[in-house]
């Protein structure tokens, strides 16, 4: 049993993080930060559900909340794999990189003035090679014939 | 009963409205943009700030304990770094605000007094998911910084529709602490009413070898914090749940099966040209 003022903090704390998922999954374009924000979402409710659970002396909203850390891992195996095949076949985790599935009506989303790549060539030591390189197919790293 | 006080709102209304709005403002310009600047970003974080703190300040004047220096700790890390988590232009530094994020929210559980689901959250989402997520960006993540990273959909609008939506949220929660009764009206009612359910059952506890006390209810006016949580949250979850239980432990080998399924498909060896051919 909590008070109900530790209540009402728990469920801003909950609505904030919900809030914060909420413009996270519309705004950002990287399919795993959107599903991070996915997960952000799944916390805050988790806090609302654990704060009413308290506050009432009843275990349902404790029960709730074990499922949906369950759903969450099932949820994250499957989606995830999802993502790895996508990042195969068009080499980006963008989410605008599938707009060719969107509705017929749907304007096509195009990016003006992209900011350039300004990142720092980072600059390796240089050692001297030791063994022999393996003989191997670079383009074949992601596939697997067998498991 | 003192006029002014009936008609005061539980809310500020204008603190509240404020607060959102420099939190709105504030998430505009931290999230990534074409035309990010060095000052945007350092007024974004100033604006960030002030919303919190008018956003904790209104929790505060709803009658909330605000004292509790504890709760405000762990609350104030999982909200900022929910807000870095989706503000970080690398998806790396994001997943690892995260887990930031994700320590806050169980030192919030631990406070409500949820204790096993405080430490499984850390477990199972900090401990499996998190890393899960950690290698597939090893595995997928281009190298250097990605164009899609620093651009977003729509940024004002999503940030517009977030602060309308926490507005909304927190005026009815504060209708809602306003409508409630104190807790110390409330409580001792259910409290005899849980004595009275839990009556007999601890009756015929001695019959049953002591299993029904397990799954007796808990006895209310207890402490915040209760010494045999885990004993009765998992007698609740293994009694009333257990066919719940089994479901979910189905839907996590699905979920496992298939996405073995869906990793696994390769090209066709000479073994699968063989049996079709057969």
């Amino acid at each position: 049993m909590i008070p109900a003022t530790l209540l009402t903090n728990a469920l801003l704390v909950g609505a904030v993080l919900f809030c914060l998922g909420l413009v996270g999954i519309l705004t950002r374009r990287n399919l795993i930060v959107m599903f991070l924000s996915a997960e952000l979402m799944l916390q805050g409710v988790s806090v609302t559900l654990v704060a009413w659970s308290r506050y009432h002396g009843d275990w349902g909203g404790q029960v709730l909340v074990v499922f949906v850390l369950t759903v969450a891992a099932c949820e994250a195996a499957v989606a995830l794999v999802f993502v790895l095949q996508a990042f195969a076949r068009t080499g980006r985790l963008d989410a605008s990189a599938w707009q060719a599935l969107r509705e017929e009506n749907l304007p096509r989303v195009i990016d003006h003035g992209l900011p350039a790549d300004d990142r720092v060539v980072p600059t390796w030591p240089h050692l001297s090679p030791a063994g022999v390189l393996p003989e191997g197919d670079d383009s074949r790293s992601l596939e697997r014939d067998h498991v | 009963m003192d006029p002014v006080a009936a008609t005061t709102l539980p809310i500020p209304g204008l603190l509240l409205a404020g607060s959102v709005a420099a939190l709105a403002a504030s998430l505009w310009l931290l999230l990534p943009k074409t035309s990010d600047t060095a000052n945007s970003r350092r007024l974004g974080l100033f604006l960030g700030a002030v919303g919190l703190v008018g956003f904790a300040a209104t929790g505060r004047s709803l009658g909330c304990v605000g004292e509790d220096a504890v709760f405000l700790t762990v609350a104030g890390i999982a909200v900022i770094s929910g807000l870095a988590t989706i503000v970080t232009r690398s998806p790396v530094y994001s997943a690892i605000w995260f887990a930031m994020a994700l320590a806050g929210v169980s030192g919030v559980l631990l406070v409500l007094g949820a204790q096993f689901l405080g430490v499984a959250t850390i477990v199972v989402y900090a401990g499996a998911i998190l890393v899960m997520f950690l290698f597939v960006l090893m595995l997928a993540q281009p190298s250097g910084m990605a164009p899609y990273d620093r651009v977003s959909n729509e940024p004002m609008l999503a940030a517009a529709a977030g602060a309308v939506l926490l507005g909304l949220l927190t005026l009815s929660i504060g209708r809602l602490s306003a409508a409630e009764p104190p807790s110390c009206c409330r409580m001792p009612s259910r409290a005899q009413a849980m004595a009275a359910a839990a009556g007999p059952t601890a009756g015929t506890a001695s019959e049953d070898d002591g299993s029904a006390t397990l799954i007796a209810p808990v006895t209310a006016g207890v402490e915040s914090v209760d010494a045999d949580e885990v004993a009765h949250l998992g007698a609740e979850l293994f009694g009333r749940h257990l066919f719940a239980v089994e479901v979910a432990g189905v839907l996590l080998l699905v979920a496992l099966v298939g996405s073995i399924a869906v990793v696994s498909r390769g090209e066709a060896t000479e073994t699968d040209h063989r049996r079709e051919s057969r």
